[in-house]
């Protein structure tokens, strides 16, 4: 069998690069010097099955979106990109894969990983088999210490705990007053460290504000009538939430039936994941919701993004979350740090030499410019706001946004103290 | 404080009585067929997709919204014809082996369902929008119910009543209740168990498809919802007693309204209590409390 | 004959780190790690009739270990992590087993289910013991006391540790083999087939019943053990119930009256998976249906297909020569 689809994907390889009639002229007239003629292999990492298997898809979808555009103009230094997708589930399973990519299908870099412990376990594996590896949303932070401190392959996402800061930011600036905060988070570990650092940095603006409650239903869990219950006893002043999946509309459509945010203000970091399913008839206006770094709906976006949200519309009936931005980073930035490195070595170059350049590089992805930091960690904008029901969508949407970039809202470091660095930095003058 | 305790009870029979149906069509299946239905989770995710996709092509086809239940439960009923499809494509080839294959056979269905509601419905959540909130809030001793939450344990209730009723009163619950009492004397005194299966595997899928479909409005659909359920209704039924339909009915309040008290007193115990009241039962009164199976 | 085919095996065991990819070697090594697993496992549900729905427990219960150990407290011998494994499962296996051998069939597999749920939640909820959902890492052991952290790591894998695992995996076939064979083995047979009878005869049927569970433990967990430095990292999943239906999986996918049938079910399983999952997304529908045909028409799993092809060949006399 594995021998049918190697022959397989090299017969297509050599009909994209052999019988390149139809591409354009730059394709035909690649041969340029120390450049291989086969394909670059990306191998693509993404989740199926599960709560997170929507994210893994827009992933997987902004990654192809990418390479239709990419090969149509000619691919990488005039190589064809070539995807082999395999499957992100257990740490274990997905070492298993990812060992797959590397040694078996020999992929020249493998982009994907949401989950932090698949991340945790998929850093030093890369490291390993020096094999690049460009993470779209999972770290290599245990809680919020790293465990990579020097990696050379891996190239990891943004720290967890990002958007509860951006969201405790949003909280002081637009719900002044508030005293005590609920938190309802998932119980495992982004969850936890979304709850703590929103509190710490929260305090820092309002240190007598108060928790008087935290919630920590499973992931996975699709009801909440009793967490909702708890909370109305507990009558906070705010109620915080890490919530990505599915759980966020839920949360939503209880909290609306017993008119929880009536009484109280909402903060939902991360709920813009989800945003298609979060109708107005059930999420109401003025709370604080997270996009992570792409909101499709940005005035401010740029020609790619707008180009990119219709056509995903087009083709999918729905609007693009921000999973599709990290997906499309990853290999854009792998396209520019490969260009980048030729000019340099003048031939195709080493993982070690794309690696290098890589570090500290800026391109263009959908939600506008964003980068790797020289210590391997993705820098990008987030956008957060207050939701509306000011729009021709049936779901709420957010005005204002605001842009909070990862140079303010995270810690400079991989080897900073996140809870000394938020003492040290918060608030923030402006 | 009492107006809070009315809440937390409330809000944990409303979970209760979605609870009670997955466990009534676990426990119909095994008390006659002496069957561990592990897919009684998966019939309750298919309920949900289904459901949603009935009342989006009941809105399309012009139903007023407000008759959106009528969908949700034809949807429910529809789907159940997996029951027979399964009991007849897979469970029969297995009566006579031992009930660890049957088990097994189950987790395959869980296996295939859950990638089949992949292919049908995508990875996306889905959810009916805010139908659930058409029929208002009332006041039930100084709490704000929605109505449609009451509609949903009404719905168990009677569901629970017909069950009752069915069992003592009709012909076909003393073939059941005869058929889960002595497979072969039923048989020699010329009981078709090969109908009487087919009708109760039906029935037990039922429970759970129709369980789901009327669940979604006020929740939303994923594909590991099943996986999860199967977990909480399994304690029901372990709670309650293998096989028996009162031990359904008094482990799914337990549950229910435990786990909500738990939430609001030690939230964070949520996750462990269950498999530590289980254990508890387990070892304290195996059978569970309502149970007569032999150990 | 069948001593041919067992050395044939062995050989081809043997050489395949000079012969096969890189990939397909590292791939060998969970296969290993369930091999012994599921020795133990066939023990309690093949020869004692007891099928256990909650062994991811026990391979958590290693793999744990393995993690303490070595990034923990620095123990990096990985003889004595393996040691360490079987006794940590042991002590946690004799209590439990204490209370699940009171009952048979489903009972005792909704029991096993119940415990191995709640370990589970134990893992992901002491986040602070155990690093929740996050897991721990597991550091390269060191092989009989030589600490090969200079070898790259992939290299560690197909050759050194590689052997390690055929070995380890020997020994434990080898103890597992004399267990089923012994008067012991005998006894557990008898209680399988007909309790009452042994119990009747001076058989101590519990008693029994709690040895397979506990010694079935030591190998889950002596498995999980050497699941862990492959994979270089453990996380709950591995004691998920759905982990412990994919060993069950296993067991018959192979054949559970066939003393090797377990082993055949973990390397195909194994493969099988690897090839499916890269060719279609949707790979549970297809192993879900796999597992059904088995279940209803072949309930002897490969081995026995084999076997009744083996015996329709005219090999009249052979019962079959493991323990049936």
């Amino acid at each position: 069998m594995e021998t049918n689809r190697r022959d397989f994907l090299k017969g297509i390889g050599a009909a994209a690069t052999g019988g390149a009639l139809g591409f354009p002229a730059v394709v035909r007239a690649q041969t340029r010097k120390g450049i291989p003629a086969e394909p670059v292999k990306i191998g693509l990492l993404a989740i199926r099955a599960g709560v997170a298997a929507p994210v893994g898809a827009a992933g997987q979808r902004g990654v192809e979106w990418w390479a239709e555009r990419v090969n149509k103009a000619g691919g990488i230094l005039g190589r064809k990109a070539e995807l082999v997708l395999e499957e992100e589930s257990s740490p274990k399973d997905t070492v298993e894969r990812f060992r797959k990519l590397a040694l078996q299908t020999k992929v020249d870099v493998i982009v994907g990983g949401i989950s932090t412990a698949v991340g945790l376990a998929l850093g030093p594996v890369a490291e390993e088999l020096a094999m690049l590896w460009l993470s779209w949303d999972a770290t290599t932070q245990k809680g919020v210490e790293e465990t990579m401190p020097k990696p050379k392959f891996a190239f990891r996402s943004v720290d967890n705990e990002v958007e509860a800061i951006g969201g405790a930011i949003l909280t002081a600036k637009y719900f002044k007053g508030v005293k005590t905060i609920a938190g309802i988070n998932n119980d495992y570990s982004y969850g936890r460290d979304c709850w703590d650092a929103f509190q710490a940095v929260l305090k820092r603006y309002t240190p007598d504000v108060k928790p008087v409650l935290d919630l920590w239903p499973k992931l996975g869990v699709t009801d909440f009538t009793s967490h909702i219950a708890a909370i109305q006893q507990a009558k906070p002043d705010l109620l915080m939430t890490s919530f990505w999946s599915g759980d966020t509309t839920i949360l939503l459509k209880q909290a609306a039936a017993v008119g929880l945010f009536k009484s109280m203000k909402g903060c939902f970091t991360t709920g813009g994941g989800v945003h298609d399913s979060l109708k107005k008839s059930f999420t109401p206006e003025g709370l604080v919701l997270g996009y992570n770094s792409m909101y499709f709906n940005y005035a401010g976006a740029s020609a790619l993004q707008k180009q990119f949200v219709r056509e995903y519309k087009a083709k999918h009936g729905e609007y693009p979350p921000y999973e599709c931005d990290h997906g499309y980073f990853t290999v854009e930035s792998y396209r520019a740090g490969v260009e980048k490195a030729y000019k340099a070595a003048g031939e195709w170059p080493s993982k070690e030499q794309v690696a290098k350049a890589l570090e500290g590089i800026q391109v263009e992805s959908l939600s506008g410019k964003r980068s790797w930091r020289e210590d391997h960690v993705q820098m990008c904008n987030f956008f957060q706001g207050i939701t509306t029901h000011k729009s021709e969508f049936d779901f709420v949407t957010i005005d204002p946004v605001e842009v909070l970039p990862t140079t303010k809202i995270m810690k400079p470091s991989t080897s900073t103290k996140l809870y000394e660095w938020i003492n040290a930095t918060f608030p923030l003058k402006s | 404080m009492l107006v809070h305790l009315a809440n937390v009870l409330l809000s944990g029979v409303f979970h209760a009585s979605i609870l009670f149906l997955v466990a009534a069509g676990l426990q119909v299946v095994f008390g006659v067929q002496r069957i561990f239905n592990l897919a009684c989770g998966s019939f309750y995710a298919l309920g949900a997709y289904v459901g949603v996709s009935f009342v989006q092509a009941s809105v399309q086809a012009g139903l007023p919204p407000g008759l959106f239940v009528l969908a949700l439960v034809a949807g429910g009923l529809c789907v159940a014809v997996v029951g027979p499809v399964v009991e007849r494509g897979l469970l029969r080839f297995v009566y006579d082996r031992d009930e660890t294959f049957q088990l097994l056979l189950t987790f395959a269905v869980v296996l295939m369902l859950e990638d089949v509601i992949r292919m049908l419905w995508g990875t996306s959540p889905l959810s009916t929008g805010g139908l659930y909130l058409l029929y208002g809030q009332l006041k039930v001793l100084g709490v704000t119910v929605p109505v449609y939450n009451l509609i949903v344990i009404g719905a168990s209730l009677l569901i629970a009543l017909l069950i009752g009723y069915m069992l003592a009163r009709t012909k076909f619950g003393r073939i059941i209740r005869a058929a889960a009492d002595n497979r072969e004397m039923s048989e020699a005194l010329g009981v078709d168990m090969r109908r009487v299966y087919v009708r109760v595997f039906t029935l037990g899928t039922l429970l759970g498809t129709v369980g789901g479909a009327l669940v979604i409005p006020a929740t939303a659909a994923m594909t590991e919802m099943g996986i999860e359920l199967i977990v909480e209704a399994f304690a029901v039924v372990v709670i309650g007693g293998l096989g028996s339909m009162r031990g359904a009915f008094v482990g799914a309040l337990v549950v229910g309204v435990l786990r909500s008290i738990a939430i609001s007193t030690y939230p964070e115990l949520e996750m462990l209590l269950i498999y530590l009241i289980v254990i508890a039962v387990l070892v304290l009164k195996p059978r569970g409390l309502f149970g007569g199976a032999a150990a | 004959m069948r001593r041919a085919g067992l050395a044939l095996v062995v050989a081809l065991i043997l050489a395949m780190p000079f012969v096969a990819g890189d990939y397909y070697v590292t791939l060998m090594l969970p296969f290993f790690a369930y091999s012994v697993i599921l020795l133990g496992l066939n023990l309690l549900f093949g020869y004692t009739g007891l099928l256990s729905f909650g062994h991811a427990l026990f391979i958590g219960v290693g793999a744990y270990a393995a993690a303490f150990l070595t990034s923990k407290f620095g123990v990096m011998h990985l003889e004595a992590i393996l040691l360490a494994a079987a006794g940590a499962a042991v002590l946690i296996a004799a209590p439990i087993g204490g209370l699940c051998v009171r009952y048979v069939k489903i009972y005792f597999a909704m029991l096993t289910l119940a415990f191995g749920m709640l370990f589970h939640s134990f893992l992901l909820k002491f986040y602070f013991v155990t690093g929740g959902d996050e897991g721990m890492r597991v550091l390269q052991p060191f092989l009989l006391g030589f600490d090969l952290s200079q070898i790259p790591k992939v290299r560690f894998l197909t050759r050194p540790f590689y052997y390690y695992s055929v070995v380890v995996l020997a020994v434990a076939t080898f103890v597992m083999w004399r267990i089923v064979s012994s008067p012991f083995g005998l006894c557990l047979r008898a209680i399988r087939d007909n309790p009452d009878k042994a119990q009747s005869l001076g058989v101590s049927v519990k008693r029994y019943r709690w040895y397979a569970f506990v010694i079935s433990a030591a190998y889950a967990a002596v498995g999980g053990a050497l699941l862990g430095p492959t994979t270089g990292q453990v996380d709950p999943n591995l004691a998920y119930w759905t982990h412990s239906g994919n060993i069950v999986f296993m067991m018959l996918l192979g054949g559970f009256a066939n003393f090797f049938g377990p082993l055949v079910g973990a390397l195909v399983f194994i493969f099988l998976q690897d090839t499916v999952m890269s060719i279609v997304p949707y790979w549970r529908l297809v192993f879900g249906a796999i597992l059904a045909l088995i279940v209803i028409a072949a309930p002897g799993g490969l081995m026995g297909l084999l076997d009744r092809r083996a015996v329709s060949w005219g090999e009249k006399s052979r019962q079959g020569g493991a323990p049936p």
